[in-house]
């Protein structure tokens, strides 16, 4: 007769309490849609990717760096599969392991001065971040060895190093990790900190 | 201050600052409630890109800021199986003393040693740029600290090994 009577054991337990309601109620701030944050961005495909990154490296060869940094800053992967992303970081982090650090500087500050300078370097920055963030941009970097001399050795401590982690790619990465260290404190220095502050709330991401 | 690490200092140094910019902001789900969002996660739209800066695969920070907090999360360097256990330790001591640190988040992100939480109200009391100045001072002390201890702990143990072997020899 009463509803009571009806409840089993699994009813009468407080799971219940544990689902999250503001997930399923469509109105909830919590499903908020984030993509209404930026304009619609046009989908670019891997091979489109790979496409652009052969035309920079042809003007890498050619001598062009400001041009290929240019070429690659002005169609950044917004939208796109992880692959496509991938791709044009890697392009992204070849030109700037390829670039001396004695034109950073000039370069930097010719583009910023040009039309649409400084979305370019926005751009850049976030690069900078998502190449710091992800090991696998880095380790695609077989140029520009040199750049940091300094070599990080274990101090010999007598005690056995059984199960000790890997540290044998870390040389690699902390030089190119050097090079977007350096580069992002050039960029700072000519964009100044509002760069890092869009990048921040810039919901296109790359 | 050796030469890679200036530049990593400086990376972070500029990332906080840009990203210490808080503002009250009460919770949208609860009724007055203010949480610092960036653990809540309960509006997607006011948690901001989330930034990495790292030396190397072993050292990196991780600043996740939102619009009334940011989280700061430090990996600290580890050569080698001494200083995993020292750097355990360390921050270990200084989590359980999180209430006298303020901005000491009392349990690190995961694949990060310790993190801070600032809020709103903590940049409202404090100075900004004393804040910044905190989190990367911290960061230049805790390398020297740890090989420090590492030193000492090998000469101990030395002694220690030396003194024990002595009736047998």
């Amino acid at each position: 007769m009463s509803i009571i009577q009806q409840h089993t054991a699994d009813t009468l337990s407080d799971a219940w309490r544990t689902i999250n309601i503001d997930a399923l109620d469509p109105d909830s701030p919590a499903n908020f849609d984030v993509s209404s944050l930026h304009p619609p961005l046009a989908e670019i495909t891997e091979p489109e990717a790979r496409h652009l990154a052969t035309q920079v490296r042809q003007l890498l060869r050619g001598g062009d760096a400001e041009g290929a940094l240019r070429g690659c800053l002005d169609s950044p992967v917004y939208n796109g599969n992880d692959l496509a992303k991938e791709a044009h970081l890697a392009t992204v982090i070849e030109v700037l392991q390829s670039i001396k650090a004695s034109e950073m500087t000039p370069m930097l500050q010719r583009i910023y001065a040009s039309p649409g300078g400084v979305e370019a370097l926005d751009v850049l920055m976030k690069y900078l971040y998502k190449g710091m963030a992800s090991n696998s941009g880095a380790s695609s970097s077989s140029a520009s060895p040199a750049r940091t001399p300094t070599r990080m050795t274990p101090q010999p401590t007598g005690f056995s190093q059984i199960g000790s982690r890997s540290l044998a790619s870390s040389d690699s990465t902390g030089a190119a990790m050097s090079v977007l260290l350096s580069w992002h404190e050039k960029v700072v220095d000519v964009a100044g900190l509002g760069c890092i502050g869009r990048v921040m709330t810039d919901f296109r991401r790359v | 201050m050796s030469q890679s690490l200036r530049p990593y200092l400086q990376a972070v140094r500029s990332s906080l600052t840009a990203a210490l910019c808080l503002s009250n902001f009460a919770s949208q789900t609860a009724e007055r409630h203010n949480v610092p969002e960036v653990e809540a996660r309960t509006s997607p739209e006011v948690l901001l890109t989330p930034l990495t800066i790292a030396r190397n695969e072993n050292e990196r920070v991780l600043i996740e800021p939102s619009i009334n907090s940011i989280r700061i999360s430090i990996k600290i360097k580890q050569a080698d199986e001494i200083e995993h256990i020292l750097v355990h330790k360390f921050t270990r001591f200084l989590t359980q003393r999180a209430e006298s640190f303020f901005i000491l988040r009392r349990k690190p992100i995961k694949g990060y040693d310790i993190s801070f939480l600032i809020t709103n109200f903590h940049t409202e009391e404090m100075l900004k740029n004393k804040l910044v100045d905190f989190i990367i001072e911290f960061m230049e002390e805790v390398d020297k600290e740890i090989s420090e201890m590492k030193l000492f702990l090998n000469a101990r143990a030395r002694f220690v090994a030396e003194s024990f072997l002595t009736p047998f020899d």
